[in-house]
């Protein structure tokens, strides 16, 4: 370093010009990482650990007042072969996202063809169809669910106008699970708003080079709205996938925290529920997440790799 | 000749104009139905709220012959503690949330959005990834963490992880808007001297507000509605929330109290309501953009 | 690094701690504060609130008593080990047979043998009911009345049908050929004699115990064959064939055991599987005049399926800071004559002697019906059983599961019976 005589602009120049690697660094990602700071915390303490430790749960015995004692794969083991409900909870929960996610889907791509014609009152509908899927995940309407669905509820009584006499429906194990996917579906709104903003990004001229062509309606619909919109409903397909496996709160309350009758309606999160808090059996609990997780990763990752054979993104 | 206005309109005959007026009004028929049937279950919980209890389940209609507040009076009290104890600590958990949330994903979305740093991508896609990570896989050791902690029966698990930026749907939602503000503003501001701090926050949040907003009403409607988090977190009576009153309510007077029952769950659906009335194009805009292509 | 960085960080993250934080120290559990955690309906809760009333006026006016109650058996048992899970253990809570096993030796309740005498006034407590709630010697809960089993009866409803009220000799069959003419009367549009027993486990031990069996043996294993669960299923697929009993669908929806969803409070039966002392909370929510007899007798002249048993307990949490004052609380509860007064015969036949010769003036007709009801037993009672291993409760709810596959008609008894013995012994093992 020179002299005496300095002003502070040559001095800036003079360490900018022969910085110290570790300034550099710090001066190029101290911003980012102190701005990441409470993600990072939250990262590895809340995510990241937890995420281990509960794979090592899941090779033990915890009960939460006493240290978890190593039990190896017991857990995994007595899960696929001698557990009853794990299998009832599974299938229950495949049977509830098989069936309801396509005809949320559904639902939500119909309704948002038809809104995006362009009519009037378009905001008014859009409104109305989407204010149950803001409602949906609450505790009242779960109540209210399995007022209407009772064997004297209001679906009944409005089946009995035209002459169907309807089931008990919340407590009859072969349609308790369709109460359930009725709820599901009747949330299509949010998918639907998704789509409908879908549709709009489609060009319109590739509608109007259409039309010069002759093309029909259908021709039009299946030529150019829906491989255009395959990334949407993709996007789609898998939240409301996950979705659908981590729901909880319907299911409990109608069922009252049972999953009865005969475990129809004893959705995956729900017996883990049972099982961590309801008998204190958390390193069971911990493989049942596991198990969980290697499913949705499982589901994503197959979704992702065959999507390339139906997905068209306009690149 | 009929204009066309919109993306996907239906290719209509155009010797026959009449053809796209009969299309219109069925379509708005079958719609208008379909609204009605998707709204009967609300409205009709609404009615019944008002209603005397013996009539709740005599009559299907919309109209009660006899509005009664009884409902509403017996359900408030139909707990050892008044509904207006659940409806505090609802609403201080949910505003809490919303500060942590704004803060904490707001600055983790700049760090992605504007900041350059080593491993940016890599942090990045995994905090995408945390998207698609289910929570029971976190839950139980969380759960003993908040035990050790002294945490549990309060509303610190409940909160403390908004502050750090633990919702990275919201993160995501601001990275998106982050990227559309013009980085020729930072830059400027950058020449001026300002460190990033300054520039997040005297130059990205104030032109934000319409996606902070967004993030603040999702975040209490999501807080609001939580089930799963208060009741395994929150044991005694004093600190619970609405969605848990509702459910003890349900169970403790069982099928003696309809109205009253009916009449809280109005009561606990009327903020999201409110919410939705008047921000519902922020809303819908803010799920619009997350399908959005990336 | 600016500073305004670090201080408004700092200030963002401590406002939002401290105001959660603010709301955390009034709940923390505190030595001024005593809570109570029961199941039970809105009877029970009334006269438990009076007697913490009294409890206040009388002995210790600065506690606060906080009562929380769950209407459903089922729920209580799970929302208790999510509060035990958070260290959150309600100071007073109620206890019951099945499950005083678990919790003692899992040590989330008192030993209260130190407490006698001193502080917990045993004197002219009903010994059968101390030992009741003994674990290993130890005493671990105490009683808070005795009853037993005993069925619901709508005698308006038998009215309607012309019927005869159900007799103490009454079996199965008995109710088999009522039915005939009950179904012919067809009372109130569909309203079956019985409700569907066949998930209930009093109901089962009952029948089991009159063949000379039981449900557990002194040392924690089944007392029962998977034979005798087939027949069981048997008994009741015939009952179910025949419209004595209610349809599944019906019976479905006493899904936990409240007494609001039973079958008789639902008009759906005219009888239903309950406990002696229930009457009185049964009678309040039901229009129709009730009265009780025993549960059906196997066949013709069998006996001993009843004992006498306390009804429920108090238990105090070993993690309570209040130890002294919950167990003020405990002796008041059963001891105080005014207490006594206000609680009756709700909880069942109360265990010390001065408190029944003081309310036995003051009983109503209905209640005496239960006081003497339990007394007069004769040939039904058979010795008390042992202390109930710890997965009794979870066994006995997923007997209501089982029998619910059989009623529906997704498995068969034959089928149901052996299953569910293996499942049982698999509880059993996993929790000992």
């Amino acid at each position: 370093m020179t002299a005496r005589a300095f002003d502070a602009g040559s001095v800036a120049d003079a360490r900018a010009a022969i910085p110290s690697p570790w300034r550099r660094a710090w001066t190029a990602n101290g911003p980012g990482y102190m701005f990441l700071l409470p993600w990072f915390i939250g990262f590895f303490g809340l995510t990241v650990g937890p995420i281990l430790i509960s794979l090592y749960l899941s090779f033990t015995n915890f009960d939460l007042l006493t240290a978890p004692q190593w039990t190896g794969f017991d857990n995994y083991a007595r899960m696929f072969t001698a557990d009853p409900k794990f299998i009832a909870s599974m299938r229950v929960t495949f049977l509830f996202v098989v069936f309801s996610v396509p005809l949320k889907l559904a639902f939500a791509l119909c309704v948002a063809l038809v809104l995006n014609r362009g009519m009037k009152g378009l905001p008014i509908y859009r409104a109305v169809f989407y204010l149950p899927s803001l409602l949906g995940a609450s505790v009242a309407i779960a109540v209210l669910w399995r007022r209407l669905f009772a064997g004297d509820g209001l679906v009944n009584e409005a089946l009995a106008m035209i002459g169907i006499q309807g089931p008990a429906w919340i407590s009859n194990p072969r349609f308790s699970l369709w109460t359930l996917v009725i709820l599901a579906v009747w949330q299509f709104g949010s998918p639907m708003i998704i789509f409908l903003a879908g549709l709009r990004q489609i060009p319109q001229d590739l509608y109007e080079a259409a039309d010069i062509d002759g093309a029909s309606r259908w021709r039009k619909f299946w030529k150019i709205t829906l491989p255009l919109l395959t990334p949407v409903v993709f996007f789609n397909a898998i939240i409301q996938t996950i979705e659908g496996f981590k729901s909880f709160t319907p299911a409990f309350i109608i069922s009252g925290g049972t999953g009865n009758p005969i475990n129809s309606t004893l959705f995956y999160t729900l017996y883990l529920y049972q099982e961590a808090f309801g008998f204190l059996r958390m390193g069971y609990a911990s493989a049942l997440a596991w198990v969980l997780l290697a499913i949705i990763a499982a589901f994503t990752a197959f979704s992702f790799l065959t999507s390339r054979y139906w997905v068209h993104y306009e690149d | 000749m009929p204009v066309t206005t919109t993306a996907a309109s239906v290719a209509d005959d155009p010797r026959r104009p009449w053809r796209k007026r009969i299309i219109s009004v069925v379509a708005h028929v079958v719609l208008i139905a379909a609204s009605i049937l998707m709204l009967y279950p609300l409205l009709w919980m609404l009615a019944a709220s008002f209603r005397p209890e013996r009539e709740i389940f005599s009559s299907t209609s919309l109209i009660p012959s006899a509005v009664t507040l009884n409902g509403y009076i017996s359900g408030w009290h139909g707990l050892p503690l008044s509904f207006g104890t659940f409806f505090i600590n609802s609403f201080t958990i949910s505003v809490l949330c919303i500060i942590g949330n704004l803060a904490a994903c707001s600055m983790t979305a700049f760090a992605f959005a504007r900041l350059n740093f080593r491993g940016k991508r890599f942090w990045f896609a995994l905090m995408l990834g945390t998207l698609m990570l289910p929570y029971q896989v976190t839950l139980i050791p969380q759960y003993v963490l908040f035990l050790k902690l002294g945490w549990v029966n309060t509303f610190l698990p409940l909160v403390v992880p908004k502050y750090l930026a633990s919702d990275a749907f919201f993160t995501f939602l601001m990275v998106q808007f982050f990227r559309g503000i013009p980085k020729e503003l930072d830059e400027a501001a950058q020449m001026d001297g300002c460190s990033p701090w300054r520039i997040y926050y005297k130059v990205l949040l104030p032109l934000s507000v319409p996606v902070l907003t967004t993030a603040a009403i999702f975040t209490f409607i999501f807080t609001w509605d939580d089930f799963f988090g208060p009741l395994i977190y929150l044991n005694d009576i004093k600190t619970y929330t609405v969605a848990l009153a509702l459910r003890n309510f349900v169970d403790s007077t069982g099928i003696s109290n309809w109205s009253g029952l009916f009449a809280m769950s109005v009561l606990s659906l009327v903020p999201v309501f409110v919410f939705f009335l008047f921000f519902q194009r922020l809303l819908i805009e803010g799920i619009a953009t997350t399908g959005m292509k990336r | 690094m600016s500073t305004n960085f670090d201080r408004r960080q700092f200030l963002l993250g401590s406002t939002a701690l401290v105001a959660a934080g603010a709301v955390a120290p009034a709940f923390a559990q505190d030595p001024g504060r005593l809570r109570l955690y029961w199941w039970g309906g809105q009877a029970r809760a009334d006269r438990t609130n009076k007697v913490s009333d009294l409890f206040k006026s009388k002995v210790d006016p600065k506690v606060t008593i906080d009562g929380e109650y769950n209407g459903s058996f089922q729920d209580y048992w799970t929302k208790l080990d999510t509060q035990v899970a958070g260290n959150n253990t309600p100071d007073v809570l109620q206890m019951d047979y099945r499950y005083i096993y678990q919790y003692a030796t899992k040590g989330t309740i008192l030993a209260l043998d130190d407490y006698i005498g001193k502080g917990l006034d045993l004197s002219d407590f009903d010994k059968d009911q101390i030992d009741g709630g003994r674990v290993g010697g130890k005493l671990y809960a105490i009683s808070l009345g005795a009853n037993s089993v005993a069925m619901m009866v709508n005698t308006a409803a038998f009215k309607e049908a012309g019927v005869d009220l159900p007799t103490p000799d009454w079996s199965y069959d008995d109710y088999k050929t009522a039915s005939v003419a009950w179904n012919k009367a067809n009372p109130r549009n569909g309203m079956r004699i019985l409700q569907d027993g066949s998930g209930n486990e009093p109901a089962y031990e009952n029948w089991l115990r009159q063949r000379g069996k039981a449900l557990y043996t002194a040392d924690g294993k089944l007392a029962w064959t998977a034979d005798d669960l087939v027949e069981w299923f048997k008994l009741w697929d015939d009952l179910r064939a025949n419209n004595v009993c209610v349809s599944p669908d019906n019976q479905a929806l006493d899904a936990n055991a409240a007494i609001e969803t039973t079958m008789i409070t639902l008009g759906k039966a005219a009888t239903t599987f309950a406990n002696s002392n229930q009457l009185i909370a049964f009678q309040k929510i039901n229009k129709d005049p009730l009265t009780m007899v025993n549960f059906p007798r196997a066949k013709k002249g069998a006996g001993g399926g009843h004992y006498r048993k306390p009804s429920q307990f108090w238990s105090i949490a070993s993690t309570t800071p209040a130890r002294d004052e919950s167990v003020k609380y405990v002796s008041f509860f059963i001891n105080d004559g005014d207490a006594g007064a206000a609680l009756g015969v709700e909880r069942g036949i109360p265990c010390a002697k001065h408190i029944r010769d003081a309310i036995a003036p003051t009983l109503s007709d209905q209640d005496r019906l239960a006081l003497n009801f339990v007394s007069n037993l004769g040939d039904l009672l058979g010795p008390l059983p042992p202390v109930p291993p710890a997965a009794a409760g979870e066994i006995d709810n997923e007997l209501q599961t089982k029998s619910q596959e059989v009623a529906f008609g997704q498995s068969t008894a034959e089928d149901a019976g052996p299953a569910f013995f293996k499942a049982a012994t698999d509880m059993l093992a996993r929790s000992s």
